[in-house]
């Protein structure tokens, strides 16, 4: 990879070229496909990671636009005065215009430099993605990845106290109402099934028709039976499986 | 309305070949298949758009050509939706399957409720949103991560201002960004593992629009008199709490695959971790041990939209074999291509665990 990156380095003097940063097996080729000059392939096997030859690339920012992981990026030097041009997928909602200054990130988000930028183009079908064009200073332009408006992430949180002590009573089934402390309380009482619990504390037996607690239940009985998810098996699925007024069902319609 | 002899009440009933429940990628790919063959097909969504998953998903797919790789999820359930109904199968959205019974009889639900009988069903109806109780988890704020993105790309509704996610998979990569895209804060991504669910380049996306990921994180409890306000999360390296302030909680937990008609038709169901949970057992061409009765794409085991269309086509050629509108040649060509591709598409390490539990189903699971 560092030797492709060189590569992509030394070809970008004489035209744009894609960096295409995409290592993992991810069953993807739309940047083979997109590619009218052979530069990158996939081959047979979907899930190999792309294998690119910058020497092939003319820079068309086909692959850019169409890449779904949004990891391929055009580097231009050709302007030769320590300054790059990098092209960026953008597919944010709001307004982004030319001349304006936005920062460059890295891979991880943290911010390189303030670049310029000097070029948008839409591409990629009928439903096109942005390519933002910034231009930097070229040292640090083998790692952008990305543009944003802010500089700092808005992730905060604060400490609070250690011992923080976490309720029992809330609901395990929210359409019945049937906290955790009453199916514990049940579970005490030696009820060993599905069956059991729903019967006696009506957990499952609401709307949604036990689909979001009976993972938890299964799990919590689990717990004092020792049995697989297999063994403690699902709810007895009954029609209707999903709500309907009877109404409709004695033939009244509306 | 009818009512017998005995002032019995009697339902309107209908026949068909081939049913699809569910108009995801692979009902409608399995529907495809089968009426492309002659064959009377309908295919039944309770949504009123064709598309399933897809008609939510504003990002570029991965996949091949013949997933429609490279173009947005809702570009794809609009070509699916269309090539099935060239095809000439009828497609009736706004239909909620009701009942899938023992003697093979659908109860369904449109402008009226009627039992629909076809000599095949294929069971395509996905899979749903995991969720987990923990303190808080009612209030209004808390939801889905799916849930959240079908408001903000369905329906252009912002749940929130700012939200914080639960699960770094690819949902929860894919969903934070696009909250980011439609104009809302991400505070962060709690991840309770040491590292992150999804795709390296879905996380670098999100990392770039300086969204934090806080890996060993567990959500503890949401706070809020009247919706959410804050969320606490116990960083386990430390063991200290952290309270984040955020209106929106988005659970991106997994999903479960969704075949409770496939229950009730007596179906073996079995537990396979690796592809979601309980699952109709089948053999590796879609069938379950059940005659007539297929299942395909996240409802068999949860994956990807490019494997539920495979999938789909592969149960719609097994029950075009079964039905003998197939030669078993025609039919055994096809199902090669399909299981090669299928194949491919679950080759690289985040695939491989779940081709090898779909193997072990084909394999020896069948008898218990
Ligand atoms: C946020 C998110 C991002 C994703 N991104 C990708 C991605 O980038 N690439 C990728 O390959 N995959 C992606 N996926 C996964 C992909 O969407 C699913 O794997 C795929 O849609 C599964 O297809 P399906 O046909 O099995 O089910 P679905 O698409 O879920 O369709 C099932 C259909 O069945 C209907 N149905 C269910 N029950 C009934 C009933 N009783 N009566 C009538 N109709 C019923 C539902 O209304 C639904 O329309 C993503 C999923 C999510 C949630
Ligand atoms: S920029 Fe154009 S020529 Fe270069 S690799 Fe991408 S698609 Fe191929
Ligand atoms: S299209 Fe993008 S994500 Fe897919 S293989 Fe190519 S470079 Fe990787």
């Amino acid at each position: 990879m560092k030797g492709d990156w060189e590569k992509v380095w030394e070809e970008a003097r004489e035209r744009p070229v894609a960096l295409v940063d995409c290592r993992q097996e991810i069953p993807c080729n739309p940047c083979e496909e997109a590619c009218r000059k052979g530069a990158i392939r996939v081959g047979e096997d979907l899930c190999s990671a792309p294998v690119y030859d910058p020497g092939r690339c003319d820079g068309c920012g086909r692959c850019v636009a169409l890449c779904p992981g949004m990891a391929i990026f055009l580097l231009d030097r050709r302007g030769g005065d320590g300054q790059a041009e990098v092209t960026v997928p953008w597919e944010m909602c709001g307004e982004i215009v030319e001349g304006e200054r936005i920062w460059a990130v890295d891979g991880k988000g943290k911010v390189l430099t303030e670049g310029k930028v000097v070029k948008i183009k839409w591409m990629g079908g009928r439903w096109p993605t942005r390519l933002v064009t910034i231009r930097i200073p070229e040292e640090r332009a083998l790692k952008v990845r990305g543009v944003r408006f802010r500089e700092n992430s808005v992730g905060s949180s604060e400490e609070v106290d250690q011992e923080y002590d976490l309720p029992e009573d809330y609901p395990v089934c929210r359409c019945e109402d049937v906290s955790r402390e009453e199916v514990l309380k049940f579970l005490k009482m030696g009820l060993r099934s599905l069956t059991a619990l729903r019967r006696s504390s009506r957990v499952g037996l609401g709307y949604c028709q036990g689909i979001y607690c009976q993972e938890q239940l299964r799990k919590e009985l689990g717990m004092v039976t020792r049995r697989s998810e297999e063994e403690t098996g699902m709810f007895k699925v009954r029609p209707p499986v999903r709500p309907v007024k009877l109404g409709r069902l004695g033939g009244v319609n509306g | 309305m009818d009512t017998g002899q005995e002032g019995r009440m009697r339902l309107p009933e209908e026949s068909c070949t081939l049913v699809a429940v569910g108009a995801g990628p692979a009902g409608l790919c399995a529907a495809r298949e089968a009426a492309a063959c002659g064959v009377r097909t309908t295919v039944l969504d309770e949504n009123d758009k064709g598309g399933g998953q897809l008609i939510k998903q504003i990002h570029r797919f991965f996949g091949s050509r013949e997933h429609g790789a490279g173009k947005r999820g809702f570009e794809i359930a609009l070509e699916l939706a269309e090539d099935c109904a060239n095809a000439g199968a009828e497609i009736r959205l706004n239909h909620r399957v009701l009942g899938f019974f023992e003697d093979g009889r659908l109860l369904v639900e449109g402008d009226f409720i009627y039992v629909l009988e076809a000599k095949a069903v294929v069971l395509a109806t996905g899979a749903l949103e995991r969720s987990f109780p923990f303190p808080g988890w009612t209030l209004p704020g808390v939801m889905g991560a799916g849930a959240a993105q079908t408001l903000v790309n369905v329906h252009g509704v912002l749940p929130g201002k700012r939200a914080v996610l639960v699960g770094s998979g690819n949902v929860g990569l894919i969903v934070a960004y696009q909250l980011l895209q439609a104009g809302m804060e991400v505070v962060g991504i709690l991840e309770v593992e040491d590292r992150v669910g999804g795709y390296e380049v879905h996380e670098s996306r999100v990392r770039r629009e300086g969204v934090p990921i806080y890996l060993r994180h567990r959500l503890l409890a949401v706070e809020g008199l009247e919706g959410v306000e804050a969320v606490l999360a116990k960083d386990l390296e430390k063991g200290t709490v952290k309270r984040f302030h955020a209106d929106t909680l988005c659970l991106a937990v997994g999903m479960i695959p969704q075949a409770e008609l496939a229950s009730m038709r007596g179906c073996r169901m079995v537990f396979v971790r690796e592809l979601g949970g309980f699952i109709p057992w089948h053999d590796g061409d879609m069938r379950t041990d059940r005659p007539g009765v297929y299942v395909a794409g996240d409802a068999a085991g949860v994956e990807e939209a490019s494997i539920a269309m495979d999938e789909g086509r592969l149960a719609g050629v097994a029950a075009l074999e079964d039905l003998g509108a197939l030669s078993p040649n025609e039919a055994r060509k096809r199902k090669e291509e399909l299981k090669r591709r299928l194949n491919l598409l679950r080759g690289g390490a985040a695939g491989r665990p779940r081709a090898m539990a779909k193997e072990r189903l084909a394999a020896g699971w069948r008898h218990r």
